[in-house]
């Protein structure tokens, strides 16, 4: 084991926490039983360290091992890390639900990268839930690929999201080349979604939580008023509160929302207040931003509407989180509501 | 624009229903549950509601109501606002006894001083008490309960000595002094 395998263990089994890295080791699968028992998870972290580093020489494991139990950490620890989504568009061939399928997108990824990029090393994995997940190490010309900053890509074969992490500028187009070719799609787009946690925007994207549809019988609440009230109780406003309940729902979903942390609204208008002249009469943008952040800004927002804080019905700018799956936004003076054509960068 | 009169409805035998009205609607449910739960001797109706004016459809199900809560909470700005414009769809009878503001976070900063001094003099105008109340804990909300099924009591005419809610209401209405006037 040369010195950049023993700095990527290093740097794997360093950002564990004790408790998990037996798990993890056991799932790896590389170590042998007597080695595991061998070692000691109350140890500081650095003699840890040492003593897997000394088994893995004793295995003879060499840098496709450790990049496997690294990909196996993130996969199980999805939520590090800052994500973004990009969509697929323009499938082509006649019916989309043709598709492909993983031999060939395996195939035709790899060969498409290690075509223009000299030195790459990419490994891919498909997981139980029909995710693919690809590690990208990243070289080029004249240096070797460097293992200790991968890019992580995650795609649903049979949807058109791509959600990737920790890209640099330079290999983007490599990468979206690739992916392109790979799907037998057109282009890619930015998502304008990013979070910090895979999960949630797995939720927000692929509809994992439950959603509800305005319909003329609209009564959620029977499964809402789990507390019995006295019956001595009465509520005056008990429809608009029901109402009020419904359009929150509707905006923003029923149950456990996907846990989004912030939304970010661009503005690109100009400013039309009365009071201040010298600000209103100018031709140039008022620019500013919008920034809305939370532990889970999906509840904020619903529990607003619930509420009555915010008044209904739900502005299309906040329901647009949900409807149309992006947490970036840039509004422009054309119209009241939001531009699709973002031209500035993710945020 | 219909008002909300006190005795356009005959009472209720053995009950007294007390109406809390409170923009955000956080302390009028631990409210309402600590009401029925303290009163034995009579039965106890509570009505929540947001704003008035009440929804019309719920006129005909609607009792008697006795008495009227006005709970502001002293730090949010809307929650005083919303009592204000509130006030104007009351008939001027309920002001003889049967209208009281309850304010919590009293003591917390500085804005809430200035919202408390508001509310005393918007009680005082209208002849009405202010009480204060901690409603954070189990204890306060207890204890604010049971001070308002005292003012009930009166109003609905429950209480045994011959106390009719003006008399009370004349000796707890809120006073602002002239020192007060002055800020």
């Amino acid at each position: 084991m040369d010195a950049q395998v023993r700095s990527v263990l290093r740097r794997v089994i360093q950002r564990i926490p004790n408790k998990n890295i037996e798990n993890l080791l056991k799932k790896w699968n590389c170590l042998s039983a007597d080695q595991l028992c061998a070692l000691d998870y109350t140890r500081p972290k650095w003699m840890i360290v040492e003593q897997v580093t000394s088994f893995c020489e004793e295995n003879r494991l060499n840098l496709k091992h450790i990049t496997n139990l690294e990909m196996i950490y993130h996969i199980e620890n999805p939520d590090k890390g800052v994500w973004h989504a990009c969509q697929l568009t323009e499938a082509q061939g006649m019916d989309d639900a043709v598709g492909v399928d993983l031999t060939q997108f395996k195939e035709q990824f790899k060969a498409h990268l290690h075509g223009v990029v000299r030195h790459i090393s990419i490994k891919i994995k498909k997981h139980e839930d029909e995710a693919i997940w690809i590690r990208i190490a990243w070289g080029d010309n004249f240096s070797k690929p460097n293992h200790l900053k991968p890019t992580y890509v995650v795609h649903h074969l049979h949807t058109s999201y791509v959600f990737i992490s920790n890209l640099m500028a330079k290999h983007k187009i490599f990468l979206c080349q690739a992916l392109v070719i790979a799907t037998k799609h057109g282009s890619i787009k930015d998502g304008h979604l990013s979070t910090r946690s895979l999960t949630a925007m797995r939720e927000l994207l692929l509809r994992r939580y439950q959603q509800v549809f305005p319909n003329a019988h609209s009564r959620i609440l029977q499964e809402r008023n789990t507390l019995p009230s006295h019956p001595c109780i009465g509520k005056e406003h008990s429809e608009h509160e029901e109402m009020r309940y419904q359009m929150s729902c509707e905006a923003f979903g029923h149950g456990p929302t996907p846990k989004l942390e912030t939304a970010v609204y661009r503005l690109e208008t100009r400013y039309r207040g009365n009071g201040n002249h010298t600000l209103s009469d100018r031709e140039e943008f008022f620019r500013g931003v919008v920034r809305f952040s939370s532990s889970s800004l999906l509840d904020s927002l619903r529990h607003c509407v619930a509420s009555g804080m915010a008044e209904g019905p739900v502005t299309p700018l906040l329901s647009a989180i949900t409807q149309r799956g992006r947490n970036y936004f840039v509004i422009t003076d054309k119209g009241p509501g939001v531009s699709s054509q973002a031209s500035a960068q993710r945020a | 624009m219909a008002l909300l009169t006190p005795y356009s409805k005959v009472p209720e035998l053995n009950t007294a229903t007390v109406l809390l009205v409170e923009n955000e609607e956080e302390l009028q449910s631990k409210l309402a549950n600590a009401l029925v739960q303290y009163e034995k001797d009579f039965n106890v109706n509570v009505r929540l509601a947001r704003k008035l004016p009440l929804p019309v459809e719920n006129k005909e199900t609607r009792p008697r109501i006795d008495l009227i809560v006005f709970l502001v909470n002293l730090l949010s700005e809307r929650s005083l606002q919303s009592v204000e414009s509130s006030l104007a769809h009351l008939h001027s009878d309920c002001f003889l006894g049967k209208v009281c503001f309850l304010v919590t976070d009293a003591r917390c900063g500085s804005h809430t001083q200035e919202r408390l001094v508001s509310v005393r003099k918007l009680a005082a105008a209208h002849q009405c008490p202010v009480l204060c109340a901690e409603h954070r804990t189990v204890d306060g909300v207890n204890a604010a309960a049971v001070r308002l099924l005292n003012i009930l009591k009166v109003s609905a005419g429950m209480s045994p000595i011959a106390t009719t809610a003006l008399y009370l209401s004349s000796l707890t209405r809120c006073s602002v002094t002239s020192d007060l006037e002055e800020d």
